[in-house]
């Protein structure tokens, strides 16, 4: 029952917070980091196996069932989807606490915001019924589209209506894919089995024309929510308009949403159809890649760019997965972890930058580190962190990332795609130093008035503290991690 | 058990029962009106007749009661319908004495009209003959043109209810036009004797023209593009609980018609693999796409709810048709379903603006700014309401649509790819439809409202709305709570 304990508890905690209206408003907050605390204690426990081995742990029950279908309350975690559990249940946690600092109208709603995200996104990881998968999809999407039009920027009604319609269609031709897989997987006249097992057990009889079709149909859903290029567009507007815990959490665990689907189910499930489509999806993290990062160039305000840089970054991931390979996708899945922990400090220090300063545009901005030395500090461990410092956990990311497309490049002869990658690495260590170089370095700015400004707050440090020190720990021993994702992606490689 | 309780008071008349006690109810409340002026007894005397007439219908439901007297056929489709049907009766009347909207003087004419549609409506999801169903059909009609005249202050009103009559006169005689020309060529008008009859038969010119003229007239009733035009003046001219009564009952008594006649009737002609079948099929598929995209592209336009959410009907009668294209078991389990859980959410809905109207809120969804600090239950039921029709999960209407939308890619391991186009559509126009639930949402969440003055409204407008929210939600996840019925239903068709 501890996975269905791990939707519970927050959505108690999102229920209960909500209740917290009026005069009981400031309890709110704390109802919400103790719920997300005790969240994160039980994903720990769970990863560590205090609740035996995780990968035992899974619970099914019969949901729904009559002639057409059986759909499943089905729940399971794997060498996948751990991290990513872990992950949420951290960031969660954290975002609450960077946020005590902050006061807002209505503080009983944001939280419960959070919590409700959070059951949401864990739904997502455990989910092991592609009914109760698509469900948890959605329920992930409402809150956000509050959060952004609540308590946003000022931009922030066109911002959430951009997001919530992008993605909404983008789930909807992800169901078509998931009524299709369904359908595809069980002889005539039986009930549908929702269930991933079932799914994956039936569909290989298939003929691979209607499953590259069903891949593509769902590789277009998760792809939308990574975000790649060409449908990046609502991620920079939904980031700059979103408040920093928003952001976080967005970039942080719910862009994750996107690769951890391609993984889990168009590879996992679809192997032959992955084959079918490798070159295309390498092509689009290619291009992801590079015009992420090349868009981060042209960016003045600067969580604009680290939207741009999670473009660029999760372009990365997919860049993994494309090449179906052992290391390829253990180190995608890795990526995915690590720029979660990265990301979730980039905006953490993004966001402080608009209150603390008053403006995110990097031309008015200067000589921060003279000032303020804390945040710069963080800063330039969040940057060195993403443009892949070795001894980082961002390193472990990307490196891996690439030695395995490099040999894919050698298999298949096209040794000129190896410029895309030293094109792809030149520019992201440029634009994170450039933007270092003129926001926190140099003569300290005139151009905006800088004597408000003032340095991290307890409980911000205390957030960044904790994530410096597990980019830095992952960094030095990506182990910690990897040990979880190689034995999911040995099982994988038996069925790719 | 207590269905032979049941059956022991009404004897052969059992499966008349339900329609017995509407027809005493109907028949008695203009008397019951002149004893006296106080009109909540009448309402409190209809309500507890609708509520007997609803558990006798749930007992045989359950019990899986099928019987016949006078060619009145009573079996699990007809229960099954018959509930929704009481289900609407039951919600309208529960909040017309508190409505400002409908007129109290005339309380036994109104609730008389209302079960009187309801009877015709009972009527026809039990009937499986063509004139039997004309009739019914006629006595839902006729008592609808009156229910929405009745709001006699509002001139709209009025012109509605002119609009409402002559357009269903005319679809009147063309369904009467079709009916005649069918009988003229099988002799009967029996629907399974027709089907019979047609199933060896050449098919001429005339049984197209037959059946177009039947599809038209009845079209007409459901406000199936091209023939919806009626459908907005009428829904915004008339009072929002008969409003609410027109688009989750008596629109569903029209499905149903469609269920009854065509799908009873192709599905034998399937079989004997007859050309008009497959034809007929994608009318009704190309009918459906049209009224499904043209309710939700409109829709957008509105600033009226109540034109809106008569739009965004439309468009969810088009969802429903996908099943008459489709004609499989499935398909039909899934269009009863989704009509059940359209009843809740278009009436909560319908409730809701009706409520506010009670409150002096105006009918504009600009009005509507900043309602979640004014009345925050029932902006959050609204906006439930309203993500439920768009068909997020885990409302109901998201799980509806989900069976919906799938039976329309085939049968399990049969996706046999024919529809496979319209699935496509109608996920198409969800996606569309958000876009207008989603500004009411954000009138009411976001934007901020000139006052901030709490909202009081009606007691039975609450309890309506509860109810309406509490089967969004438990359809939503535990839908075999009457999914089994509907399933079971397809075989009721046939007996």
């Amino acid at each position: 029952m501890i996975l269905s304990a791990l939707i519970i508890v927050p959505l108690i905690g999102a229920i209960l917070s909500l209740l917290m209206g009026g005069s009981r408003e400031k309890l709110a907050k704390y109802v919400a980091i103790a719920f997300s605390a005790i969240t994160l204690v039980m994903a720990v426990l769970l990863t560590f196996g205090m609740f035996g081995d995780f990968a035992d742990l899974s619970e099914s029950f019969v949901w729904i069932s009559n002639d057409a279908f059986v759909i499943n309350y089905a729940l399971a975690v794997d060498g996948l989807s751990i991290l990513m559990v872990f992950l949420t249940a951290l960031l969660v946690l954290l975002v609450n606490i960077f946020s005590l600092d902050e006061h807002r109208e209505n503080n009983n709603y944001f939280y419960a915001l959070i919590m409700a995200m959070e059951v949401g996104l864990l739904g997502v990881y455990m989910a092991a019924d592609y009914f109760l998968f698509y469900i948890m999809w959605e329920v992930t999407l409402i809150p956000m589209y509050f959060m952004i039009s609540w308590y946003g920027g000022p931009r922030r009604h066109y911002s959430a209506i951009k997001f919530f319609i992008y993605t909404h269609v983008a789930s909807l031709v992800m169901l078509i894919g998931i009524f299709a897989m369904g359908y595809m997987s069980v002889a005539p006249g039986e009930a549908v089995d929702m269930s991933f097992e079932a799914v994956k057990a039936g569909i290989g009889s298939a003929s691979l024309g209607l499953q590259s079709l069903v891949f593509a149909l769902l590789f277009f859903g998760f792809m939308v929510k990574m975000p790649s290029v060409p449908f990046h567009t609502w991620l920079p507007d939904a980031h700059t308009e979103a408040p920093t815990e928003g952001s976080v959490l967005l970039a942080g665990v719910m862009l994750k949403m996107g690769s951890y689907g391609i993984i889990r189910i168009c590879v996992e499930a679809l192997p032959d159809a992955a084959a079918y489509w490798q070159w295309v999806i390498i092509a689009i993290a290619i291009i992801s890649i590079i015009y992420g990062a090349y868009g981060c160039i042209a960016q003045t305000d600067l969580k604009k760019m680290v939207a741009f840089s999670s473009i660029s970054h999760m372009g990365m991931v997919m860049l993994g997965i494309g090449c179906l390979s052992d290391a390829g996708i253990t180190f995608a899945v890795f990526q995915m972890f690590a720029h979660g922990l990265i990301t979730a400090m980039l905006f953490m220090v993004c966001g402080m930058t608009g209150h603390k300063v008053g403006t995110r545009e990097i031309p008015l901005l200067g000589g921060l580190a003279g000032r303020m030395p804390v945040y710069a500090t963080f800063m330039m461990i969040a940057f060195m962190a993403s443009l892949g410092l070795p001894g980082l956990v961002g390193f472990w990311g990307e490196f891996p990332v690439i030695m395995a497309f490099y040999e894919f490049i050698l298999a298949n002869d096209v040794l000129w795609m190896l410029l895309f990658c030293m094109l792809s690495l030149m520019l992201t260590a440029g634009y994170y130093l450039w933007a270092m170089q003129r926001t926190l370095f140099g003569p300290e700015t005139t151009k905006i008035d800088l004597s408000k400004a003032h340095d991290v707050g307890h409980f911000e440090f205390a957030a960044l503290l904790i994530l410096s020190i597990l980019v830095a720990f992952f960094g030095v021993w990506p182990d910690a991690a990897l040990q979880f994702i190689e034995p999911y992606t040995d099982l994988l490689m038996g069925v790719i | 058990m207590v269905a032979e309780i049941i059956e022991s008071i009404f004897g052969d008349l059992t499966p008349l029962a339900t329609m017995i006690i509407i027809g005493i109810a109907a028949l008695a409340l203009p008397g019951i009106q002149m004893f006296g002026k106080r009109h909540t007894a009448t309402w409190a005397f209809t309500l507890i007749m609708v509520l007997v007439a609803m558990i006798i219908d749930m007992c045989l439901l359950v019990d899986g009661y099928a019987g016949e007297y006078m060619g009145v056929r009573f079996t699990g489709y007809s229960s099954l319908l018959g509930l929704l049907f009481l289900i609407v009766l039951f919600m309208t009347i529960l909040v017309s004495n508190s409505s400002v909207e409908t007129t109290r003087n005339h309380a036994g004419a109104y609730y008389s009209l209302l079960c009187g549609a309801s009877l015709g409506m009972l009527f026809v999801a039990s009937s499986t003959n063509l004139l039997t169903i004309f009739v019914g059909v006629e006595l839902t009609s006729i008592s609808s043109y009156a229910l929405v005249a009745l709001k006699r202050k509002d001139g709209r009103a009025s012109e509605a209810a002119v609009k409402y009559a002559i357009i269903g006169g005319m679809s009147t005689a063309l369904t009467l036009y079709g009916i005649s020309m069918l009988y003229g060529i099988t002799g009967s008008v029996d629907i399974a004797e027709i089907a019979a009859f047609l199933a060896g038969y050449d098919v001429t010119w005339m049984v197209g023209i037959a059946f177009i003229c039947m599809i038209a007239g009845y079209g007409f009733k459901i406000a199936a593009v091209p023939f919806h035009m009626w459908a907005p003046d009428v829904y915004e001219g008339a009072a929002t609980p008969v409003s609410m009564f027109l688009a989750t009952g008596s629109k569903k008594m029209g499905l149903s018609v469609f269920i009854q006649v065509f799908m009873v009737m192709l599905i034998a002609l399937t079989v004997s693999e007859n050309v008009l079948a497959e034809a007929t099929q994608y009318l009704f598929a190309i009918i459906a796409a049209f009224t499904m995209t043209v309710g939700n592209v409109v829709a957008i336009a509105q600033t009226n709810i109540k034109r809106m959410l008569a739009y965004s009907s439309i468009a969810q009668a088009g969802y429903i048709m996908i099943i008459l294209a489709v004609m499989t078991p499935q398909a039909e389990a899934a269009g009863v379903f989704h009509m059940f859980t359209h009843v809740f959410m278009k009436g909560g809905a319908f409730l809701i603006v009706g409520a506010l109207i009670c409150a002096g809120l105006g009918e504009k969804i600009s009005d509507y700014k900043g309602l979640a600090k004014r009345a925050p239950f029932l902006a959050a039921a609204m906006m439930l309401f309203l993500f439920s029709l768009a068909g997020i999960p885990p409302l109901a209407g998201f799980t509806s649509k989900f069976f919906l939308f799938a039976s329309a890619i085939g049968e399990p391991g049969a996706a046999n790819g024919t529809w496979v186009w319209l699935a496509f559509v109608a996920i198409l126009n969800s996606a569309i439809s958000l876009y207008y639930y989603a500004r009411v949402v954000k009138a009411m969440y976001i934007e901020k409202g000139a006052t901030t003055e709490k909202i009081k409204i009606p007691k039975p407008f609450l309890a309506a709305i509860l109810i309406c929210l509490v089967f969004v939600i438990v359809l939503g996840v535990y839908p075999d709570l009457i999914f089994g019925y509907c399933e079971a239903s397809f075989a009721g068709l046939f007996i």
